[in-house]
């Protein structure tokens, strides 16, 4: 009897032990990010950006003459998940990195985790300020994507040159739509006080049902709108506000921050999708002017994930990887703060241009693309054209 | 059979934990401590007085933001707080427990579910006091710094010292659950368990003693979010979501309904699954799913239930 | 004063969304009444409905009339999948404490939902309005579109024809005899275990049905099980469990609290329905028109 105690002993110990050794120490790097829910449409493709990166990388030899290996982790879309599973990865997978978080709750949670934890991490997607807010801010935070601040400005300055007197917003009700519609509304009274903000309409986020609000804002008879309802959400909103005549009523003069006008989003909807509209996106794989390295680099994706449109999430993921490698190059070191050191003020040469993350916030000079939606006939969903990368670089204080 | 002090044994094997020296091993053994001590507490209502809550959650994550703002923004030190937790837990556990033990099952279950909602919503959202679904981050560390100067326990970390403590007040709190329901108040309960109207035949209050069960049940599963706030390094709204309670009832029921220690086993045993299996795949909702469906055809008792069969079994054929 | 368009706007929306859920809520509600079982797992046959509807049009086309193929196979789908569900594993529980069926019927949910994750993925899939539903009429100064419309009559007219077959035919009146007394039923020869998984799969076909009807109004992705059947659990014991007009009743006042909710208490929408739930579980412990549980 006590042998077959000290066995069940001897199994639960061994399978508390992580698994695997291998010769030359790769470098780890934790990815937590969405698998699961409707987030999954965004956090999927972010990971095969990043995991693409590591094969190119690999198959040139590592970084440091290490391979990188990625360790992708589903966070649910929680904050108190995504933390859980990070000090996982940092106590128990021994990641020397951190790379992800989607949105702008998971972001903040998981970047306490790195500082008490001295682990840099670098965030491709969450917007909120409060990222790298200067009571927020530490020396292994860092962002590659844009932010509440930039896209609120982008859009102001999109509709500030509209004929319209009378301007809406809706937005998730919660941090990301509470500070990136505050932005907005700053920025627009200050470069067009002619126009006033007629309606605010704030669904929870996750909302199933938006006719309520849609029926309250067309009520107000506004002659813009900005929303910055995103993926699925814009998604059920359109399908909702299309019929009762919501776009029509305000002759399709929308900017769907929130990336609404991205290509999965385009290709989600097909026909039910407003064309017409303004909307922005991470990336646009149809984007005509791009430099030639964007061309390539679509390429590549296209074929790396199998895909004739790819979506536009991956960039990000990858951008992410490319900043991290680039600093453990210039540190010469996988230590954490001489990494954190390498990242300020770094510089490097994404798929969609020369991107710096500045040290006074750690935040990168990520813009976004925007254009009005038309239907093309080469392509079975609407696309943006012409479609512009707004510089962002004016908009950061 | 000689009497194992299995409870005691056990306590000891636990502070021996950080003695590995792998953190990965001290965090697992503070979770799975926490987390057993939330559902011991839920057995009292389920287990002992046949209430099964559905909202279970809201006390825990009372506990963790009472904890955490007493010691965050008014800089409380842990021996004021801790208990905080358990008196604001039990506050709430009065309020909503009084509207719920008037209703019966499933009703009751689900007026628990609306409260537990409730209060989730109400953590989302009052940004200024509990952070938004941001939630409380960076709840700072009880002042341990006494601990330094002990003999062993100069060498450990800081996380090892609070999970020391932990394992100690956590011990404690198991020690006064089981006085409770070993006393005549909780035989009592299983009385009322068994059959509510013939309790009421016999004079018993019946809605008094649940009332009574409900906010003990809600202070040590708020003590258990005071604790766990701490260690989570910050408190979230999703704590007292409603998947947290079907967490925690499926721990309750996986180790084990019929035995005071089952829903602590049933943690364990879930969280260091989740742990391995969310290693190896995506699919752990499917594996749970499927391991909950064996546990319910073939293990009913949970799997002390099933040990304790096999052991009266064994026994049997030793006689 | 808002403008009286206006508020009838937001009632018809509300009443559509009602009629949504009553038809999710309806089939919820005849098996706790008759099976006493509370079953999680609904939603996740709606969501399954939902795909199992978008994965036919993608076979079928979207050409007139290939909609309503659709739908109808996939509720028949779900509706066999009730079936087995109820035959093969869910009747060895009755015997056990309602618990145990509950913590079953989650356990489905969990396993249901990763294999509509494996087999459909986590994007976001939508289909269109079927060819003739795709107008809206101007009515009091609002519009509303046809596939609207055709829901809110569909709503009432299921919820007669359950009336009627409850009521009128011999199979209804066994229906209500199981959901009083089983044993009873039993004992005068009724065979009450086919009985049982008859009414388990009329309320699995009417889940499916559900989720297959919404995917012109909403996308079909992961986690709309999880979302509904809390909210189809609201709405039925708002009304009171095992109360088949209840339930209609319940999908009503829901329907309502979320329309105007938006505009008296304009951020909290988040918390409306369960306070709702709290305020009537409060002030009537058996729901609108229940009875008090055996």
């Amino acid at each position: 009897m006590q042998r077959r105690i000290a066995l069940v002993v001897l199994l639960a110990a061994a399978l508390l032990v992580p698994l695997g050794a291998s010769a030359q120490k790769p470098i780890k790097v934790g990815f937590p990010i969405i698998l699961s829910g409707p987030g999954a449409l965004f956090g999927e493709p972010a990971a095969k950006g990043a995991q693409m990166f590591v094969d190119e990388i690999n198959a040139k030899g590592g970084v440091l003459g290490r391979k990188m290996e990625l360790v992708v982790r589903d966070t649910k879309g929680q904050p108190d998940e995504a933390v859980r599973v990070a000090r996982e990865m940092i106590l128990k997978d021994n990641v020397d990195f951190l790379v992800g978080t989607l949105t702008s709750a998971e972001g903040p949670a998981v970047s306490v985790v790195a500082k008490e934890n001295k682990i840099v991490f670098i965030a491709p997607i969450p917007k909120t300020d409060q990222l790298t807010a200067p009571d927020k801010l530490h020396p292994y935070v860092f962002r590659v994507a844009s932010t509440t601040t930039i896209e609120g400005r982008s859009a102001a300055e999109i509709i500030a040159k509209w004929p319209v007197k009378r301007v809406a917003t809706i937005a998730p009700d919660y941090a990301y739509g509470q500070d990136v519609t505050k932005s907005f509304v700053e920025h627009l009274k200050k470069i067009a006080p002619q126009m006033e903000i007629v309606d605010q309409q704030w669904p929870k986020l996750g909302e199933n049902d938006y006719t309520p609000f849609i029926n309250a804002q067309m009520a107000k008879k506004p002659e813009a709108v900005f929303s910055s309802l995103w993926g699925g959400h814009f998604l059920n909103f359109t399908k909702q506000a299309r019929p009762l005549g919501y776009f029509d009523a305000i002759k399709h003069n929308m900017v769907a921050g929130g990336e609404g006008a991205s290509p999965e989003s385009t290709k989600a909807m097909g026909a039910d999708y407003p064309v017409g509209i303004w909307g922005n996106s991470y990336d646009a794989f149809y984007w005509d002017d791009a430099a030639t390295t964007h061309k390539e680099w679509i390429q590549k994706l296209a074929k790396y994930t199998k895909d004739e449109y790819p979506s536009s999430w991956p960039i990000q993921g990858y951008m992410g990887m490319q900043f991290l490698a680039e600093a453990i190059k210039k540190a010469n070191s996988t230590e954490s703060d001489k990494v954190a050191r390498a990242m300020l003020g770094l510089s490097v040469d994404t798929p969609i241009g020369k991107i710096t993350i500045r040290e006074k916030d750690h935040q990168a000079n990520r813009g976004q693309l925007y254009g009005k939606t038309v239907k093309d006939p080469k392509y079975p969903f609407a696309i943006m054209k012409p479609v512009t990368y707004v510089d962002p670089t004016k908009f950061m204080d | 059979m000689r009497r194992v002090p299995w409870g005691v044994l056990v306590v000891m094997a636990a502070l021996f934990v950080p003695a590995l020296g792998s953190r990965f091993y001290t965090f697992v053994a503070n979770d799975v401590a926490i987390m057993g001590l939330f559902a011991v507490s839920l057995n009292v209502l389920i287990g002992y007085t046949g209430l099964v809550s559905f909202g279970h959650a809201a006390y825990f994550g009372i506990g963790a933001y009472t904890t955490g703002i007493l010691m965050k923004k008014l800089t409380l030190p842990f021996v004021l707080a801790f208990p905080a937790a358990g008196v604001v837990a039990a506050l709430f556990a009065l309020v909503f427990g009084f509207f719920c033990v008037r209703l019966t099952k499933i009703y009751f279950a689900m007026l628990t579910l609306a409260f537990a909602q409730i209060v989730w919503a109400i953590c989302f959202k009052w940004n200024g006091v509990t952070g938004g679904e941001q939630g409380l981050p960076e709840i700072p560390y009880p002042d341990l710094a006494w601990m330094q100067k002990l003999p062993f326990f100069g060498e450990l970390r800081g996380s090892d010292h609070f999970y020391l403590l932990s394992v100690v007040l956590v011990a404690v709190c198991y020690w006064a659950l089981h006085r409770v329901v070993a006393s005549p108040f909780g035989r009592m309960l299983t009385t009322i368990r068994e059959n509510p109207e013939r309790a009421e035949f016999i004079g018993v209050n019946v809605q008094r003693y649940e009332l009574i069960a409900f906010v003990i049940a809600g202070m040590f599963a708020g003590l258990a979010g005071g604790l766990f706030g701490i260690f989570n390094r910050g408190a979230f709204p999703d704590f007292a979501y409603w998947t947290k309670s079907s967490e925690v009832l499926i721990m309750t029921l996986l180790g084990g309904m019929g035995s005071f220690w089952g829903p602590a086993v049933g943690a364990l045993v879930l969280l260091v699954l989740n742990q391995q299996i969310t290693s190896y795949t995506e699919y752990w909702p499917f594996v749970l799913g499927t391991v909950l469906i064996v546990i319910l055809f073939a293990f009913p008792g949970g799997i002390v239930g099933a040990l304790e069969s096999a052991r009266a079994r064994l026994g049997t054929r030793h006689a | 004063m808002p403008d009286p368009s206006f508020l009838f706007a937001q009632s018809l929306s509300g009443l559509t969304a009602a009629m949504f859920l009553f038809l999710i809520a309806s089939g919820l509600s005849l098996i706790f009444g008759v099976l006493r079982v509370l079953n999680f797992a609904h939603g996740s046959f709606y969501m399954l409905g939902a795909y199992l509807a978008y994965q036919v049009v993608q076979w079928v086309g979207t050409g007139t009339g290939r909609f309503w193929w659709a739908v109808i196979g996939a509720a028949l789908g779900i509706a066999i999948l009730g079936g087995l569900v109820e035959r093969l594993l869910l009747r060895h529980l009755y015997a056990k404490e309602e618990l145990y069926q509950l913590l079953f019927t989650y356990a489905l949910v969990l396993v249901l939902g990763d294999v509509a994750k494996r087999l459909w993925g986590t994007g976001q899939l939508s289909i269109s309005r079927p060819p003739g539903l795709t107008g809206a009429l101007e009515i009091f100064g609002t519009r509303l579109p046809h596939y609207n419309l055709f829901i809110l009559i569909l709503g009432p007219a299921i919820a007669l024809g359950f009336w009627a077959v409850l009521h009128r035919t011999r199979a209804g009146r066994y229906i209500r005899a199981a959901a009083q007394d089983r044993e009873m039923l039993g004992a005068l020869g009724v065979n009450v275990t086919s009985l049982y998984t008859g009414v388990f799969v009329i309320g699995s076909f009417l889940a499916g049905l559900g989720g297959a009807l919404v995917t012109p109004v909403k996308t079909v992705v992961p986690g709309m099980d999880v979302e509904i059947i809390v909210e189809a659990f609201i709405v039925v014991v708002i009304g009171g469990l095992g109360s088949f007009w209840g339930t209609f009743l319940g999908s009503i006042v829901y329907g309502q609290v979320l329309s105007f909710g938006i505009l008296i208490f304009p951020r909290f929408s988040i918390f409306s329905v369960f306070a709702l739930m709290a305020v009537v579980l409060i002030v009537r412990p058996w729901g609108l028109l229940g009875k008090p549980l055996r």
